[in-house]
């Protein structure tokens, strides 16, 4: 009895001191750990592929008493969206393009010129506590740990373990996930737009005026130009077949009196940025920003602002993918900022074929000889 | 080929096959079905099982092994589902070993209790690994769910692990 006692003892101590340290290993980053988890997955696949196929009836079924009216609503409700998203497309496609030509000019990096590789997700952590997903494309496609991982609604995480033909991605959501953001707040104007005139009128020409009021005063010297301040706007529709001479098209030709008034956007009116931290807080949970300025510039965040990848030298991802929206504006006293909750632009819960885009920070790229 | 004969033979071996099964399972058809957004934990079950099989010491090495295979599929860190199965099947044989006549229903509240545990176990090792958020309310219910579901099916999957493990017959 005393001996099996010992041996139970043993044994016991024996499997505590594997534990702790293939633990260490493991969060040292050993190799080996690595190379042991990918010789796995490469024996493993097989196995899982069979299954997944075997079971697969069994897993349709309980979809389909499990999801069947939400999935007649969620069909009902897309209907609606795919006709509202084919005229929003339309707008959408002009914009980026000419978004993408602008920073092109101005010789800032766009997320057309970045290499991607598309992949599909082929599985999920089969864990209650980590959000991470699989997908079918590894180190062949040129993915690295760190690279930023989109779907077609916007930035859905990030590539934490690279093996050669798979990959798992850290969702949003997952707890250990961060990012540096930024939070476009556009501040509160009003603008009111008459157009003078009675259908009795037969005159060619139509005056359209924009008053725009903004809470701040603004002084200027420059002739003809106030910006934040009533900005009339004249347009003068020709008689057909009358053409404008020429230099006289534009606001500031060489030697024309430039007592015209010049249209320029007012500086208030372009949307304010300010960057924070997103951070995971598990599946059920919104993630949050952290760290954002309570500066009166940027005036009070709304609900509804959009949040976009912030970029920059050490930033994993580049700047202006879209994340999400904010849906709540937790307040806090003090000159502490507040912390906003954010609803995802891509939806987690469905995800099948996503783009990871092959991005690395500068600081993180090799030296170039 | 007598060493090939021996492994095969090796109780030890036919655990690791069998492990590799649930763990398919685990990855496809147990990862898809999420009652009350729970993902039900049958490598969990497998471990709670072998302790009650076969006792405390040998639920123990058996747990360290299905835990291991486990966690060669998670992100988390590599030995710790090891160290927390370990625990739940030495739990569940011990305290198997104080029920004086053994029942099938004894047999399922033990293994309901050891993943119960298990599920509570399993966080706090996370968080003491430095995981951030795992630590919510919400691992009660993934306890109460998992050690149901596991009360449900300990029964068959014993009964398996009793086949596994069992010690080769002696030669004559």
């Amino acid at each position: 009895m005393a001996g099996s006692s010992f041996t139970r003892r043993r044994a016991i101590l024996l499997l505590t001191l594997t534990s702790v340290l293939l633990i260490t290993l493991d969060l040292r980053g050993s190799s080996v750990v690595n190379g042991a988890r990918s010789a796995f997955g490469s024996i493993f696949r097989p196995i899982e592929s069979a299954t997944r196929v075997v079971t697969r009836p069994v897993q349709n079924a309980w979809n389909g008493i499990t999801n069947y009216n939400d999935v007649v609503d969620e069909n009902r409700r897309l209907r609606d969206l795919v006709a509202y998203g084919q005229g929003a497309n339309i707008a959408a496609i002009a914009t980026v393009r000419e978004a993408q030509e602008l920073l092109a000019l101005n010789g800032l990096p766009t997320l057309a010129g970045i290499s991607s590789c598309t992949a599909q997700v082929v599985g999920q952590s089969p864990s209650n506590f980590s959000q991470t997903v699989e997908i079918n494309r590894g180190s062949e496609c040129g993915i690295k740990v760190g690279m930023p991982v989109l779907n077609a609604a916007g930035m859905i995480g990030k590539v934490t373990n690279v093996y050669n033909k798979r990959a798992v991605v850290m969702l949003l959501t997952d707890p250990g996930y961060s990012l540096s953001v930024k939070v476009v707040n556009t501040p509160p104007t009003t603008t009111t737009t008459t157009v003078p005139g009675s259908p009795s009128t037969s005159s060619t020409t139509t005056t359209t005026t924009t008053t725009t009021t903004v809470p701040r005063t603004t002084t200027t010297t420059i002739k003809g130009f106030t910006p934040g301040s009533t900005l009339p706007v004249t347009t003068s529709s020709l008689a057909p077949g009358v053409t404008a001479p020429p230099g006289t098209a534009g606001p500031n030709q060489p030697g024309q009196n430039t007592n015209t008034q010049i249209t320029v956007p007012p500086g208030a009116d372009l949307p304010l940025r300010e960057t924070g931290a997103l951070e995971g807080r598990g599946l059920s949970k919104n993630p949050v920003v952290r760290f954002i300025e309570n500066t009166p510039r940027f005036g009070a965040i709304s609900v509804g602002s959009p949040i976009i990848s912030a970029g920059g030298a050490t930033s994993l991802a580049p700047p202006d993918i879209v994340i999400g929206t904010v849906s709540k504006v937790v307040k806090r006293t003090g000159t502490l900022g507040p912390i906003l909750e954010v609803k995802l632009s891509a939806n987690l819960n469905s995800l099948n074929f996503v783009r990871v885009l092959l991005y690395q920070p500068i600081t993180e790229r090799p030296a170039e000889p | 080929m007598d060493a090939i004969v021996g492994l095969a033979e090796n109780k030890y071996t036919r655990l690791v096959l069998v492990s590799l099964l649930f763990l398919s399972l685990q990855t496809t058809i147990f990862n898809e079905m999420r009652p009350f957004n729970v993902c039900l934990q049958v490598m969990l079950l497998l471990a709670a099982s072998c302790g009650l099989a076969k006792g405390s010491s040998t639920g123990a090495v058996a747990g360290f092994i299905v835990g291991l295979l486990y966690d060669f599929v998670l992100t988390t860190p590599l030995g710790l589902c090891a160290a927390v199965f370990a625990l739940v099947a030495y739990f569940a044989g011990f305290a198997h070993s104080f029920v004086h006549e053994s029942t099938w229903w004894s047999r399922s509240l033990v293994a309901s209790a050891a993943s119960a545990a298990g599920m509570i176990v399993l966080p706090i090792a996370f968080t003491v690994t430095g995981a951030e958020g795992v630590l919510t309310l919400h691992i009660f219910t993934v306890a109460i769910v998992v050690s149901l579901f596991n009360a449900a099916f300990s029964v068959p999957v014993e009964i398996l692990c009793r086949w596994a493990l069992k010690d080769p017959a002696p030669v004559r």
